[in-house]
């Protein structure tokens, strides 16, 4: 009896130190807010702290997906052109008069398609995943300029834009979307057999594969979603502008990686947390944010991401002790 | 330290030795790897040392070269004491070690790899290739005057390699040179001109020691022999009046432990190899287990018995050769395939093939089954874990925590656990590779009262091993592997250590 109860208390108290992780990314959350209110009267309004969700949706669409395929044990520095790819194709159908979700279909499959170019790579080609991605980060780019000829795609309609412009309750459409998919990204992980082989596979790849875990499709399902995610991401971010650039997406690659790792991604693989991502993202956000209402140049909102990303990864390899 | 009580390996004409080892003990947290082991080696002798794995071999090298330090003992170069702290100071004083593996930098040339670590500068900043370049010549034209110096490393041949190495130790005047397992990789032409450079060295004097499982070689190369078994010093014989039967004898000569064994053998044939190969590592190897039997495979490093488990399990693809189950031909192209049959592999590097240290025990365990445990895409989590625990029951697992991550368990209760993993995914055939390897005596026990469970119940099981008594104590049957080939199949009323080395060693070959 006694027993059985200390194995409740004991495994209780694992799960908990399992979200201690999330619970220091919170703390760094609120310490920055702390700072932030207490130099600008501006900065917890309630209009303001919807603007900071709103504005870190997209980094956080795209760096759940980034923080699968980390946790793989792999990288997607392709996020940005599969975005802007997916971006002009939907942009120009929707401005050509086509259905907006067939538009949406297509974009959505678009996105999934470029994923499942670097997950073939990656797992049949025997390449490294930061060279196969490196590689199709050029060639996604490239088609993206090839087909607008390097022009915007202008004037997209309000049709389309509207979809994510409607509010529930006080917030905009981007940020339940993403808060949708937080939740199905952790269920994925923590409840499902792919989240667990992806777990698996990052953590150790050769006892996944001896011991029956289907490598190549754990692998590609990371990649597929995380091309699926950026070009969701595009959606959000051609509403917003109403126009597509094939420029677009430029650098989301390490605002996304930077996202996981302060959310406790770790870049070996086996690790990582979707609730610390999103968290990482608003950290990302709420900067920026904060040092926008201040009048701070943007050169030097640069030196405090930068600082900020160190400082997380110095706070994290000091506390985790040895391992 | 006192002089040992074992037999006085005396030294010709009674100079002082090359090298003597006195009283040498070295532990290890749970083991004793040597015990009061004493060696000599007179001048320009070459002296074997031989013994099973695990008998001690390695690790009186690695104290020897510095790699560990002794816990008792004295080492004795000439008659000078040697403070040997590590692998540079002991080739200071004299003493180099040709590694199994030879430790060399690929695309360096050779000039270079000889003066690793210790080059030749002028006034201690720009490298001497040119005097480094000369000195590796004249300390090779004795040996093999073939090799080029200024020749990348990766180009030349292990044989070569090899002859670089042993040029590298004359080049810091090495008196006492031990070549570990030198012929693993070695043709039989080239093992001839080792052969030949190993006499040049005994005729300049240095002392030479011999590490090898192939007793034909030892006859050929060495003048004595030194044996020893479970890290004690067994006798030192003179090889022109003893037999090869007489040194397996020493080798293996321990008492076997008191055990009962009891065989669940049916014989319904469950597996059956025909033939399996792969690459010279596996070469048509056909044997047929059966329910509820144990089948042991024994063997030296190196004779192809991990090779043909992975084989079977599909986690190396063969490239000839069936096998069937139940009579009906299966096909493994991965271990999927073959846990799909029933067919598990609990592997011998348990941290590189076996666990995901980050992830619970839950995780472990529940990998291969984790699909069969969903609904929905869904993972019943309760039922899984309640399943789970009956598992780490039925194994003894130590702390029953099942959240707990797996890296943070002893070595035997990790293979405990992945033992549970295969018995959640209700395997038929468990090949079990060295299965108590860094385990303590109290898991080894557990483990072995696991394994005679399994097969009570039916299921058929195969283990590799190395340890006779292991092999004695669980098999039904053992197959012997010698060069990738089957050597032999010993019956339960055959079996006896003797008979097992002596296939191992000589494959059954008449000498």
């Amino acid at each position: 009896m006694s027993g059985a109860s200390d194995i409740a208390a004991r495994s209780g108290r694992i799960r908990l130190k399992i979200g201690l992780r999330d619970m220091g990314t919170l703390l760094g959350l609120l310490l920055i807010c702390v700072v932030f209110a207490s130099l600008s009267d501006f900065f917890l309004t309630e209009r303001n702290l919807v603007n900071i969700l709103q504005q870190s949706s997209i980094n956080a669409c795209v760096a759940i997906g980034m923080t699968l395929v980390i946790i793989s044990g792999g990288i997607d520095l392709s996020v940005g052109p599969t975005a802007a790819l997916t971006a002009v194709v939907s942009a120009s159908m929707i401005v050509g008069g086509y259905p907006v979700a067939l538009a949406i279909v297509v974009a959505l499959a678009i996105g999934m398609a470029c994923g499942l170019g670097n997950g073939l790579l990656v797992a049949y080609g025997g390449l490294q995943p930061f060279i196969v991605t490196l590689g199709t980060l050029s060639l996604y780019r490239a088609l993206a300029l090839i087909y607008t000829g390097g022009n915007p795609i202008l004037g997209v309609p309000s049709s389309f834009r509207v979809l994510f412009q409607t509010q529930v309750w006080i917030f905009p459409m981007p940020i339940v979307v993403v808060a949708v998919l937080g939740i199905l990204a952790w269920v994925l992980l923590a409840k499902t057999p792919i989240g667990e082989y992806i777990l698996a596979v990052g953590g150790n790849e050769e006892a996944s594969r001896v011991s029956g875990v289907p490598i190549a499709r754990t692998k590609i399902s990371a990649y597929v979603i995380s091309g699926g995610l950026a070009a969701l991401g595009a959606l959000i971010l051609v509403a917003r502008l109403g126009a597509a650039e094939p420029t677009l997406g430029n650098l989301w690659e390490l605002e996304a990686i930077a996202a996981s790792a302060i959310g406790g991604a770790s870049l070996m693989g086996g690790k990582g947390s979707i609730v610390g991502t999103v968290l990482g993202a608003i950290v990302l956000g709420a900067m920026r944010n904060g040092l926008t209402l201040l009048n701070v140049q943007a050169f030097y909102q640069l030196l405090a991401t930068g600082i900020i990303i160190i400082a997380a990864m110095l706070i994290d390899r000091l506390t985790r002790g040895r391992e | 330290m006192s002089p040992t009580g074992h037999t006085d390996a005396g030294t010709a004409g009674g100079a002082i030795p090359r090298l003597s080892m006195r009283g040498i003990g070295k532990a290890f947290p749970g083991v004793q790897a040597l015990r009061n082991v004493s060696f000599n080696v007179a001048r320009g002798e070459v002296h074997a040392l031989i013994g099973e794995n695990g008998a001690g071999k390695s690790s009186l090298l690695k104290v020897l070269s510095g790699v560990y330090r002794a816990d008792a003992g004295d080492i004795r170069v000439d008659g000078k004491l040697v403070d040997a702290a590590s692998p540079k100071a002991a080739r200071m004083q004299g003493i180099a070690l040709i590694h199994q593996e030879l430790q060399q930098v690929p695309h360096l040339d050779v000039a270079q790899n000889m003066f690793l670590g210790m080059p030749l500068t002028h006034g201690g900043v720009f490298t001497d290739k040119t005097q480094m370049r000369a000195r590796a010549s004249t300390a090779l034209a004795s040996l093999d005057p073939s090799i080029d110096v200024t020749a990348p490393i990766r180009t030349l041949r292990v044989a070569q390699r090899q002859i670089v190495e042993i040029a590298r130790a004359l080049l810091s005047d090495a008196r006492v040179i031990a070549m570990d397992e030198p012929t693993s990789s070695l043709t039989p032409r080239e093992f001839e001109r080792l052969t030949e450079v190993i006499a040049t060295l005994a005729a300049r004097g240095v002392g030479v020691i011999y590490v090898s499982h192939k007793l034909e070689e030892v006859y050929r190369v060495c003048t004595r022999a030194t044996v020893l078994r479970d890290g004690a010093l067994v006798g030192v014989v003179d090889l022109a009046n003893t037999t090869e039967d007489m040194l397996v004898g020493m080798m293996v000569g321990r008492t076997i432990e008191a055990r009962a064994h009891h065989g669940h053998a049916g014989t319904e044939r469950v597996l059956e190899i025909s033939g399996l190969g792969r690459g010279h590592a596996v070469r048509g190897v056909s044997f047929a287990l059966h329910r509820g039997e144990v089948l042991g495979i024994a063997g030296l490093v190196g004779a192809g018995r991990t090779e043909l488990v992975r084989l079977i399990a599909g986690v190396d693809r063969a490239d000839s050769g069936t096998v069937s189950l139940h009579g009906r031909p299966i096909r493994s192209a991965s271990p999927r395939e073959a846990i799909g049959h029933g067919i598990a592999l609990l592997p011998e590097e348990r941290k590189r093939d076996g666990i995901v240290p980050l992830r619970s025990i839950v995780s472990n365990m529940a990998l291969p089954a984790f699909q069969r445990w969903s609904r929905f895409g869904l993972v019943r989590t309760q039922a899984l874990r309640q399943r789970v625990r009956e598992m780490t029951e039925r194994v003894g697992l130590r702390p029953p925590d099942i959240d707990r991550p797996i890296r943070l368990f002893s070595g035997g209760n990790q293979q405990k656990a992945i033992l549970g993993r295969w018995l959640m995914a209700d395997a038929g055939i468990l090949m079990f590779d060295e299965p108590t390897r860094g385990i303590d005596v109290g898991a080894k026990a557990d483990i072995y009262r696991l394994i005679e469970d399994l097969v009570q119940q039916g299921k058929s099981v195969i283990v590799v091993s190395s340890e006779l008594p292991e092999i004695m104590r669980l098999s039904d049957r053992v197959l012997v592997m010698w060069r990738g080939e089957m050597a032999g199949i010993l019956e339960r009323a055959d079996m006896n250590e003797s008979a097992i080395m002596h296939l191992a060693v000589s494959g059954g070959r008449p000498q």
